[in-house]
Protein backbone atom coordinates (compact mmCIF):
# COMPACT_ATOMS: atom_id res chain seq x y z
CA UNK A 1 0.00 0.00 0.00
CA UNK A 2 1.22 3.85 -1.13
CA UNK A 3 0.99 6.11 1.13
CA UNK A 4 -2.72 8.10 0.31
CA UNK A 5 -1.98 11.88 -1.33
CA UNK A 6 -3.24 14.72 0.67
CA UNK A 7 -5.55 17.30 0.48
CA UNK A 8 -5.19 20.28 2.15
CA UNK A 9 -9.17 21.70 3.78
CA UNK A 10 -8.08 24.65 5.46
CA UNK A 11 -6.76 22.85 8.68
CA UNK A 12 -8.07 19.40 7.81
CA UNK A 13 -5.97 17.07 5.64
CA UNK A 14 -8.52 15.07 3.28
CA UNK A 15 -6.54 11.85 2.33
CA UNK A 16 -7.18 10.10 -1.10
CA UNK A 17 -5.66 6.59 -1.10
CA UNK A 18 -4.22 6.32 -4.39
CA UNK A 19 -5.53 2.57 -4.69
CA UNK A 20 -8.72 4.02 -6.03
CA UNK A 21 -10.13 5.70 -8.27
CA UNK A 22 -12.51 8.80 -7.96
CA UNK A 23 -15.82 11.11 -9.69
CA UNK A 24 -16.06 14.40 -10.03
CA UNK A 25 -19.11 13.98 -7.61
CA UNK A 26 -16.61 12.85 -4.65
CA UNK A 27 -17.36 9.20 -4.34
CA UNK A 28 -14.64 7.10 -4.87
CA UNK A 29 -14.96 4.25 -7.17
CA UNK A 30 -13.06 0.37 -6.43
CA UNK A 31 -13.21 -1.68 -9.41
CA UNK A 32 -14.32 -5.52 -8.01
CA UNK A 33 -14.53 -7.87 -10.60
CA UNK A 34 -16.85 -6.10 -13.31
CA UNK A 35 -18.57 -3.69 -10.89
CA UNK A 36 -17.38 -0.48 -9.50
CA UNK A 37 -18.13 0.03 -5.82
CA UNK A 38 -18.80 3.86 -4.56
CA UNK A 39 -17.90 5.25 -1.37
CA UNK A 40 -17.78 8.97 -0.34
CA UNK A 41 -14.34 10.60 -0.26
CA UNK A 42 -12.93 12.21 2.71
CA UNK A 43 -13.31 15.60 0.94
CA UNK A 44 -17.40 14.92 0.96
CA UNK A 45 -17.72 13.33 3.94
CA UNK A 46 -15.31 16.41 5.90
CA UNK A 47 -18.53 18.49 4.07
CA UNK A 48 -21.13 16.51 5.35
CA UNK A 49 -19.80 15.79 8.74
CA UNK A 50 -22.12 13.28 10.61
CA UNK A 51 -24.63 11.32 8.59
CA UNK A 52 -27.81 11.10 10.31
CA UNK A 53 -29.95 9.71 7.23
CA UNK A 54 -29.73 8.21 4.20
CA UNK A 55 -32.64 7.24 1.43
CA UNK A 56 -32.66 5.56 -1.96
CA UNK A 57 -35.32 6.47 -4.99
CA UNK A 58 -35.69 3.01 -6.00
CA UNK A 59 -34.41 -0.47 -5.10
CA UNK A 60 -30.81 -2.44 -6.31
CA UNK A 61 -31.43 -3.89 -9.78
CA UNK A 62 -32.43 -0.57 -11.96
CA UNK A 63 -30.61 0.79 -14.95
CA UNK A 64 -28.90 4.27 -14.36
CA UNK A 65 -28.23 7.25 -16.66
CA UNK A 66 -24.84 9.44 -15.94
CA UNK A 67 -26.08 11.43 -13.16
CA UNK A 68 -29.53 10.69 -12.58
CA UNK A 69 -30.93 11.54 -8.96
CA UNK A 70 -30.47 8.29 -6.77
CA UNK A 71 -31.49 9.52 -3.31
CA UNK A 72 -30.93 11.73 -0.59
CA UNK A 73 -28.72 12.59 2.24
CA UNK A 74 -28.73 14.22 5.45
CA UNK A 75 -25.87 15.59 7.96
CA UNK A 76 -24.99 17.09 10.42
CA UNK A 77 -23.78 20.23 8.41
CA UNK A 78 -25.92 19.36 5.42
CA UNK A 79 -28.40 17.57 2.88
CA UNK A 80 -28.43 17.09 -0.62
CA UNK A 81 -29.78 14.91 -3.21
CA UNK A 82 -27.16 11.93 -4.45
CA UNK A 83 -25.99 11.65 -8.37
CA UNK A 84 -25.09 8.82 -9.99
CA UNK A 85 -21.14 9.21 -10.75
CA UNK A 86 -21.36 6.79 -13.98
CA UNK A 87 -24.03 5.32 -16.07
CA UNK A 88 -25.05 1.71 -15.64
CA UNK A 89 -26.63 -1.22 -14.00
CA UNK A 90 -27.11 -0.27 -9.85
CA UNK A 91 -26.48 -3.71 -8.34
CA UNK A 92 -26.47 -3.07 -5.04
CA UNK A 93 -26.71 -0.63 -2.57
CA UNK A 94 -25.38 -1.07 1.14
CA UNK A 95 -27.87 -2.29 3.21
CA UNK A 96 -25.78 -1.89 7.01
CA UNK A 97 -26.04 2.26 6.04
CA UNK A 98 -30.15 1.62 5.64
CA UNK A 99 -30.45 1.18 9.66
CA UNK A 100 -27.12 3.07 10.82
CA UNK A 101 -25.57 5.43 8.20
CA UNK A 102 -23.16 6.21 10.45
CA UNK A 103 -21.17 3.85 8.90
CA UNK A 104 -19.97 6.54 6.16
CA UNK A 105 -18.19 8.59 9.10
CA UNK A 106 -16.44 5.23 10.86
CA UNK A 107 -14.91 3.99 7.42
CA UNK A 108 -15.49 5.69 4.60
CA UNK A 109 -13.00 4.15 2.22
CA UNK A 110 -14.41 0.63 3.52
CA UNK A 111 -17.80 -0.98 5.13
CA UNK A 112 -19.03 2.96 4.78
CA UNK A 113 -19.51 1.79 1.00
CA UNK A 114 -22.50 3.13 -0.75
CA UNK A 115 -23.25 0.92 -3.54
CA UNK A 116 -22.17 -0.93 -6.58
CA UNK A 117 -22.45 -0.28 -10.44
CA UNK A 118 -21.85 -2.22 -13.21
CA UNK A 119 -20.67 0.54 -15.81
CA UNK A 120 -23.07 0.47 -19.14
CA UNK A 121 -19.81 0.21 -21.13
CA UNK A 122 -16.12 -0.09 -21.30
CA UNK A 123 -15.88 3.54 -21.79
CA UNK A 124 -17.62 4.59 -18.83
CA UNK A 125 -14.60 4.16 -16.79
CA UNK A 126 -12.35 6.64 -18.59
CA UNK A 127 -14.51 9.22 -16.86
CA UNK A 128 -13.39 8.59 -13.78
CA UNK A 129 -9.57 9.75 -12.54
CA UNK A 130 -6.90 8.92 -10.66
CA UNK A 131 -5.77 10.31 -7.06
CA UNK A 132 -3.48 12.68 -8.51
CA UNK A 133 -6.17 14.03 -11.22
CA UNK A 134 -8.65 14.18 -8.37
CA UNK A 135 -6.24 15.92 -6.34
CA UNK A 136 -5.70 18.68 -9.35
CA UNK A 137 -9.84 18.68 -9.61
CA UNK A 138 -9.84 19.83 -5.81
CA UNK A 139 -8.01 22.73 -6.50
CA UNK A 140 -10.69 24.49 -8.22
CA UNK A 141 -13.42 22.93 -6.53
CA UNK A 142 -12.31 23.78 -3.00
CA UNK A 143 -12.25 27.64 -3.63
CA UNK A 144 -15.78 27.12 -5.03
CA UNK A 145 -17.29 24.96 -2.28
CA UNK A 146 -15.45 27.72 0.10
CA UNK A 147 -17.57 29.91 -1.89
CA UNK A 148 -21.20 28.38 -1.57
CA UNK A 149 -20.68 27.74 1.72
CA UNK A 150 -19.88 31.32 2.77
CA UNK A 151 -22.88 32.39 0.50
CA UNK A 152 -25.03 30.29 2.26
CA UNK A 153 -23.79 31.32 5.74
CA UNK A 154 -24.42 34.82 4.93
CA UNK B 1 -54.00 0.99 32.89
CA UNK B 2 -53.09 4.50 31.61
CA UNK B 3 -54.56 6.25 28.40
CA UNK B 4 -52.41 4.53 25.53
CA UNK B 5 -49.56 6.11 23.93
CA UNK B 6 -47.43 5.23 21.21
CA UNK B 7 -44.40 6.75 20.21
CA UNK B 8 -43.51 5.75 16.43
CA UNK B 9 -39.42 6.49 16.05
CA UNK B 10 -38.63 7.96 12.82
CA UNK B 11 -35.28 6.60 10.40
CA UNK B 12 -33.66 9.58 10.84
CA UNK B 13 -30.47 9.41 13.24
CA UNK B 14 -30.31 13.46 13.80
CA UNK B 15 -29.33 13.74 17.39
CA UNK B 16 -32.18 16.08 17.61
CA UNK B 17 -35.11 13.81 16.48
CA UNK B 18 -33.97 11.25 18.70
CA UNK B 19 -33.77 13.31 21.76
CA UNK B 20 -37.71 14.77 21.37
CA UNK B 21 -38.38 10.60 20.88
CA UNK B 22 -36.76 10.12 23.91
CA UNK B 23 -37.71 12.90 25.91
CA UNK B 24 -41.55 12.39 25.13
CA UNK B 25 -41.28 9.06 25.88
CA UNK B 26 -39.36 9.47 29.21
CA UNK B 27 -41.71 11.83 30.14
CA UNK B 28 -44.58 10.78 29.48
CA UNK B 29 -44.07 7.09 31.05
CA UNK B 30 -43.12 9.06 34.42
CA UNK B 31 -46.53 10.38 33.87
CA UNK B 32 -49.45 7.85 36.03
CA UNK B 33 -52.18 8.55 33.26
CA UNK B 34 -50.44 7.20 30.50
CA UNK B 35 -49.23 4.03 28.58
CA UNK B 36 -46.01 4.55 26.60
CA UNK B 37 -44.98 2.07 24.09
CA UNK B 38 -42.14 3.28 21.22
CA UNK B 39 -42.57 1.34 17.95
CA UNK B 40 -40.43 1.46 15.00
CA UNK B 41 -41.04 3.17 12.33
CA UNK B 42 -45.10 3.30 11.83
CA UNK B 43 -44.50 3.07 7.92
CA UNK B 44 -42.47 0.65 7.81
CA UNK B 45 -44.16 -2.47 10.08
CA UNK B 46 -44.91 -5.53 9.68
CA UNK B 47 -48.78 -6.10 8.50
CA UNK B 48 -48.90 -8.65 11.19
CA UNK B 49 -45.70 -7.96 13.33
CA UNK B 50 -45.52 -7.60 17.08
CA UNK B 51 -46.06 -3.52 16.94
CA UNK B 52 -49.19 -3.98 14.41
CA UNK B 53 -50.57 -6.31 17.08
CA UNK B 54 -50.03 -4.17 19.63
CA UNK B 55 -51.79 -1.16 18.35
CA UNK B 56 -55.04 -3.19 17.63
CA UNK B 57 -55.10 -5.36 21.00
CA UNK B 58 -56.02 -1.28 22.10
CA UNK B 59 -60.01 -0.92 21.93
CA UNK B 60 -61.03 2.61 23.06
CA UNK B 61 -58.92 5.68 22.10
CA UNK B 62 -55.36 6.46 21.65
CA UNK B 63 -52.22 8.50 20.71
CA UNK B 64 -50.41 7.88 18.53
CA UNK B 65 -46.87 10.47 18.15
CA UNK B 66 -44.89 9.72 14.53
CA UNK B 67 -43.40 11.76 11.97
CA UNK B 68 -45.70 11.81 9.59
CA UNK B 69 -48.70 14.21 8.40
CA UNK B 70 -51.77 13.63 10.77
CA UNK B 71 -53.70 12.23 7.36
CA UNK B 72 -50.71 9.70 6.67
CA UNK B 73 -50.44 8.00 9.89
CA UNK B 74 -54.25 7.62 10.14
CA UNK B 75 -54.82 5.79 7.25
CA UNK B 76 -51.69 3.45 7.71
CA UNK B 77 -53.53 2.18 10.94
CA UNK B 78 -56.70 2.00 9.15
CA UNK B 79 -55.06 -0.21 6.28
CA UNK B 80 -53.75 -2.39 9.54
CA UNK B 81 -57.56 -2.54 10.88
CA UNK B 82 -56.99 -0.13 13.37
CA UNK B 83 -59.94 2.27 12.62
CA UNK B 84 -61.41 4.94 14.58
CA UNK B 85 -62.65 8.82 13.24
CA UNK B 86 -60.21 11.31 13.24
CA UNK B 87 -59.18 12.64 16.86
CA UNK B 88 -59.09 16.70 16.64
CA UNK B 89 -55.40 17.59 17.18
CA UNK B 90 -54.27 20.69 17.57
CA UNK B 91 -50.93 20.56 17.94
CA UNK B 92 -49.79 20.51 13.88
CA UNK B 93 -47.05 21.43 12.05
CA UNK B 94 -46.77 25.45 10.72
CA UNK B 95 -47.94 25.60 7.89
CA UNK B 96 -46.78 28.66 6.87
CA UNK B 97 -50.02 30.09 6.80
CA UNK B 98 -51.81 31.78 9.57
CA UNK B 99 -55.16 32.39 8.00
CA UNK B 100 -56.62 29.37 9.33
CA UNK B 101 -60.56 30.87 9.28
CA UNK B 102 -60.16 31.40 5.62
CA UNK B 103 -58.63 28.04 5.38
CA UNK B 104 -62.21 26.52 7.22
CA UNK B 105 -63.97 28.35 5.28
CA UNK B 106 -62.66 27.40 1.80
CA UNK B 107 -62.75 23.70 3.54
CA UNK B 108 -66.85 24.40 4.14
CA UNK B 109 -67.43 25.65 0.54
CA UNK B 110 -66.09 22.69 -1.22
CA UNK B 111 -69.44 21.50 -0.29
CA UNK B 112 -69.97 19.34 -3.42
CA UNK B 113 -71.40 16.61 -1.34
CA UNK B 114 -69.72 13.05 -3.53
CA UNK B 115 -69.52 9.78 -1.96
CA UNK B 116 -67.14 8.99 -0.03
CA UNK B 117 -65.68 5.54 0.49
CA UNK B 118 -65.83 6.01 3.98
CA UNK B 119 -69.53 7.47 3.71
CA UNK B 120 -70.54 3.49 3.63
CA UNK B 121 -67.94 2.32 5.61
CA UNK B 122 -68.98 2.74 9.52
CA UNK B 123 -66.31 2.93 12.03
CA UNK B 124 -65.62 1.72 15.39
CA UNK B 125 -66.81 3.93 18.06
CA UNK B 126 -63.46 5.49 19.10
CA UNK B 127 -61.17 8.31 18.47
CA UNK B 128 -57.57 8.04 16.87
CA UNK B 129 -55.52 11.00 17.63
CA UNK B 130 -52.26 11.04 15.27
CA UNK B 131 -49.86 13.45 16.37
CA UNK B 132 -47.31 15.04 13.92
CA UNK B 133 -43.57 14.78 15.90
CA UNK B 134 -42.60 17.97 13.02
CA UNK B 135 -45.08 19.95 14.57
CA UNK B 136 -43.23 21.31 17.17
CA UNK B 137 -39.55 20.88 18.59
CA UNK B 138 -40.18 21.07 22.47
CA UNK B 139 -41.50 17.93 24.10
CA UNK B 140 -43.75 19.85 26.36
CA UNK B 141 -45.71 20.69 23.60
CA UNK B 142 -46.15 17.39 22.97
CA UNK B 143 -46.81 16.33 26.40
CA UNK B 144 -49.33 19.06 26.92
CA UNK B 145 -51.19 17.82 23.60
CA UNK B 146 -51.16 14.42 24.79
CA UNK B 147 -52.78 15.93 28.73
CA UNK B 148 -55.55 18.13 26.48
CA UNK B 149 -56.31 14.75 24.24
CA UNK B 150 -56.83 12.15 27.43
CA UNK B 151 -58.39 14.79 29.14
CA UNK B 152 -60.98 15.68 26.10
CA UNK B 153 -61.94 11.98 25.58
CA UNK B 154 -61.83 10.92 29.46
CA UNK B 155 -65.56 10.24 28.93
CA UNK B 156 -64.91 7.55 26.26
CA UNK B 157 -61.66 6.27 28.07
CA UNK B 158 -63.40 5.98 31.39
CA UNK B 159 -66.15 3.95 31.41
CA UNK B 160 -68.88 4.73 33.15
CA UNK B 161 -69.39 8.29 34.75
CA UNK B 162 -66.58 9.71 36.64
CA UNK B 163 -67.38 11.93 39.29
CA UNK B 164 -65.88 15.64 39.62
CA UNK B 165 -63.29 14.38 42.21
CA UNK B 166 -61.83 11.89 40.20
CA UNK B 167 -61.65 13.76 36.98
CA UNK B 168 -59.71 16.12 39.12
CA UNK B 169 -57.36 13.56 40.14
CA UNK B 170 -56.96 12.72 37.00
CA UNK B 171 -56.21 15.84 35.73
CA UNK B 172 -54.02 16.57 38.65
CA UNK B 173 -52.12 13.76 39.40
CA UNK B 174 -50.20 12.55 42.27
CA UNK B 175 -46.95 11.28 40.76
CA UNK B 176 -46.35 8.65 42.94
CA UNK B 177 -46.56 5.40 40.85
CA UNK B 178 -44.04 7.31 39.04
CA UNK B 179 -40.87 5.74 37.31
CA UNK B 180 -37.11 6.88 37.85
CA UNK B 181 -36.10 9.49 36.26
CA UNK B 182 -34.52 9.11 32.95
CA UNK B 183 -36.10 5.55 32.56
CA UNK B 184 -37.50 4.71 29.34
CA UNK B 185 -41.05 2.97 28.48
CA UNK B 186 -40.91 -0.49 26.32
CA UNK B 187 -39.89 -0.79 23.04
CA UNK B 188 -41.45 -3.09 20.24
CA UNK B 189 -38.30 -3.36 17.74
CA UNK B 190 -39.15 -5.04 14.20
CA UNK B 191 -36.37 -5.52 12.22
CA UNK B 192 -37.79 -4.03 8.79
CA UNK B 193 -36.23 -2.44 5.69
CA UNK B 194 -37.48 0.47 4.49
CA UNK B 195 -40.97 0.43 2.46
CA UNK B 196 -42.54 1.70 -0.01
CA UNK B 197 -46.23 1.89 -0.92
CA UNK B 198 -49.34 4.20 -1.47
CA UNK B 199 -51.97 4.56 1.43
CA UNK B 200 -55.74 5.67 0.99
CA UNK B 201 -57.46 8.47 2.86
CA UNK B 202 -60.98 6.71 2.67
CA UNK B 203 -62.55 9.92 3.50
CA UNK B 204 -61.69 11.04 0.04
CA UNK B 205 -61.54 8.37 -2.11
CA UNK B 206 -64.71 7.98 -4.15
CA UNK B 207 -63.77 4.68 -5.56
CA UNK B 208 -63.62 5.92 -9.15
CA UNK B 209 -61.18 3.55 -10.13
CA UNK B 210 -58.36 5.77 -12.04
CA UNK B 211 -55.36 4.45 -9.77
CA UNK B 212 -56.16 0.71 -10.48
CA UNK B 213 -56.75 1.66 -14.16
CA UNK B 214 -53.44 3.67 -14.42
CA UNK B 215 -50.80 1.17 -11.88
CA UNK B 216 -49.29 -0.78 -13.81
CA UNK B 217 -47.68 -3.13 -11.23
CA UNK B 218 -50.86 -4.68 -9.59
CA UNK B 219 -50.68 -2.61 -6.22
CA UNK B 220 -54.35 -2.13 -6.40
CA UNK B 221 -57.53 -4.26 -6.18
CA UNK B 222 -60.90 -4.16 -5.19
CA UNK B 223 -62.26 -6.05 -2.52
CA UNK B 224 -65.81 -8.22 -2.27
CA UNK B 225 -68.30 -4.91 -2.39
CA UNK B 226 -66.04 -3.42 -5.27
CA UNK B 227 -64.24 -1.33 -3.45
CA UNK B 228 -60.21 -0.09 -4.18
CA UNK B 229 -57.96 -1.17 -1.82
CA UNK B 230 -53.85 -1.49 -1.50
CA UNK B 231 -53.70 -4.56 -2.15
CA UNK B 232 -50.00 -5.77 -3.27
CA UNK B 233 -48.09 -2.93 -1.23
CA UNK B 234 -45.18 -4.06 -1.84
CA UNK B 235 -45.71 -4.50 -5.47
CA UNK B 236 -45.16 -1.06 -5.54
CA UNK B 237 -42.32 0.73 -7.15
CA UNK B 238 -39.56 2.43 -4.59
CA UNK B 239 -39.66 6.47 -5.26
CA UNK B 240 -42.32 6.53 -7.35
CA UNK B 241 -45.71 8.61 -6.44
CA UNK B 242 -47.49 8.59 -9.79
CA UNK B 243 -50.93 6.92 -8.99
CA UNK B 244 -51.22 10.12 -6.39
CA UNK B 245 -51.04 12.43 -8.96
CA UNK B 246 -53.94 10.98 -11.13
CA UNK B 247 -56.11 10.57 -8.14
CA UNK B 248 -58.73 13.63 -8.51
CA UNK B 249 -59.66 13.96 -5.02
CA UNK B 250 -56.10 14.04 -3.14
CA UNK B 251 -56.81 10.95 -1.69
CA UNK B 252 -53.55 8.69 -2.02
CA UNK B 253 -50.85 9.22 0.21
CA UNK B 254 -47.07 8.30 0.32
CA UNK B 255 -46.42 9.57 3.45
CA UNK B 256 -42.14 9.41 3.08
CA UNK B 257 -42.52 11.72 -0.21
CA UNK B 258 -40.49 14.95 0.01
CA UNK B 259 -43.55 16.69 -1.48
CA UNK B 260 -46.07 17.57 1.12
CA UNK B 261 -49.58 17.43 -0.52
CA UNK B 262 -48.21 13.89 -1.60
CA UNK B 263 -47.29 12.95 2.16
CA UNK B 264 -50.73 14.09 3.48
CA UNK B 265 -50.71 17.34 4.50
CA UNK B 266 -53.94 18.98 4.88
CA UNK B 267 -55.50 19.16 1.73
CA UNK B 268 -56.13 22.57 1.97
CA UNK B 269 -52.77 23.63 2.90
CA UNK B 270 -51.27 26.10 0.19
CA UNK B 271 -54.81 26.14 -1.56
CA UNK B 272 -54.46 29.52 -1.09
CA UNK B 273 -51.64 30.64 -2.87
CA UNK B 274 -52.51 30.55 -6.62
CA UNK B 275 -49.98 28.63 -8.43
CA UNK B 276 -49.66 29.87 -12.03
CA UNK B 277 -46.75 27.30 -12.49
CA UNK B 278 -49.56 25.48 -15.10
CA UNK B 279 -50.51 28.25 -16.67
CA UNK B 280 -46.55 29.00 -17.33
CA UNK B 281 -45.76 25.57 -18.73
CA UNK B 282 -45.28 23.27 -16.12
CA UNK B 283 -46.37 19.71 -17.44
CA UNK B 284 -49.82 18.88 -16.59
CA UNK B 285 -50.26 16.27 -13.30
CA UNK B 286 -51.33 13.89 -15.78
CA UNK B 287 -48.42 13.55 -17.76
CA UNK B 288 -45.96 13.76 -15.03
CA UNK B 289 -47.29 10.68 -13.71
CA UNK B 290 -47.47 9.37 -17.14
CA UNK B 291 -43.87 10.11 -17.43
CA UNK B 292 -42.91 8.52 -13.59
CA UNK B 293 -44.75 5.52 -14.93
CA UNK B 294 -42.62 5.02 -17.91
CA UNK B 295 -39.65 5.35 -15.80
CA UNK B 296 -40.92 2.63 -13.33
CA UNK B 297 -42.06 0.19 -16.06
CA UNK B 298 -38.49 1.09 -17.82
CA UNK B 299 -36.58 -0.08 -14.79
CA UNK B 300 -38.63 -3.17 -13.95
CA UNK B 301 -37.14 -3.81 -17.73
CA UNK B 302 -40.76 -3.24 -19.50
CA UNK B 303 -41.95 -1.55 -22.03
CA UNK B 304 -43.33 1.78 -21.13
CA UNK B 305 -46.69 3.01 -22.26
CA UNK B 306 -47.03 5.48 -25.50
CA UNK B 307 -49.46 8.46 -23.85
CA UNK B 308 -50.30 9.81 -27.80
CA UNK B 309 -51.28 6.69 -28.50
CA UNK B 310 -52.93 5.45 -25.48
CA UNK B 311 -54.25 8.31 -23.55
CA UNK B 312 -55.26 8.50 -19.90
CA UNK B 313 -58.76 7.01 -20.57
CA UNK B 314 -60.90 9.71 -17.52
CA UNK B 315 -63.21 7.34 -15.55
CA UNK B 316 -64.99 11.15 -14.95
CA UNK B 317 -66.26 12.34 -18.30
CA UNK B 318 -69.27 13.98 -16.23
CA UNK B 319 -66.99 16.40 -14.60
CA UNK B 320 -66.23 19.71 -16.69
CA UNK B 321 -62.46 19.41 -17.25
CA UNK B 322 -59.74 21.37 -19.08
CA UNK B 323 -58.14 24.23 -19.22
CA UNK B 324 -60.42 26.86 -19.83
CA UNK B 325 -62.24 25.58 -16.18
CA UNK B 326 -59.51 25.95 -14.20
CA UNK B 327 -58.59 29.56 -15.31
CA UNK B 328 -61.98 30.36 -14.28
CA UNK B 329 -61.58 28.79 -10.96
CA UNK B 330 -58.29 30.26 -10.65
CA UNK B 331 -60.28 33.68 -10.91
CA UNK B 332 -62.86 32.74 -9.03
CA UNK B 333 -60.64 31.97 -6.08
CA UNK B 334 -58.71 35.32 -7.04
CA UNK B 335 -62.16 37.38 -6.82
CA UNK B 336 -63.30 35.99 -3.51
CA UNK B 337 -59.28 36.56 -1.94
CA UNK B 338 -60.41 40.77 -2.38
Amino acid sequence: MSDPLVFQMGEFPAEFPVELQYARNHMWAELRGDVYRFGFTAYAVRLLQDVYFLDWNFDAGVDLQPQQELGSIESKKAESSLYAPLGGKLTLFNEQLMADPSGINLDKYGDGWLFEIHPADDNTATDLMNAAEYLVDLEDVWKITQRTIKGQLS
Amino acid sequence: MGFPVFISLGQSHHPAKRELEKEIAGQLHQHPDFQVTMLTNLYDLKPNGPAIEALRAVEGEMVVFSWNYQRAAHWILDRNDIRGSVGEVELQPDSGDDDDELEDELEEDDGEQVPRVLDGRPLPDRQIYCVNLQSSSSAEDFIEEAERIAASSLGQWIQGDPSEEQLDRFRNPINDTAQGPGSLPPTIEEENGRRWYPVIDFSRCTNCMECVDFCLFGVYGVDRAETILVEQPDNCRKGCPACSRVCPENAIVFPQHKTPAIAGAPVNVGGLKIDLSLLFGKPEAADVAARERDEQLMLAGRAPVDSDEQPLEKRQLGKPAGPADELDALLDELETLE
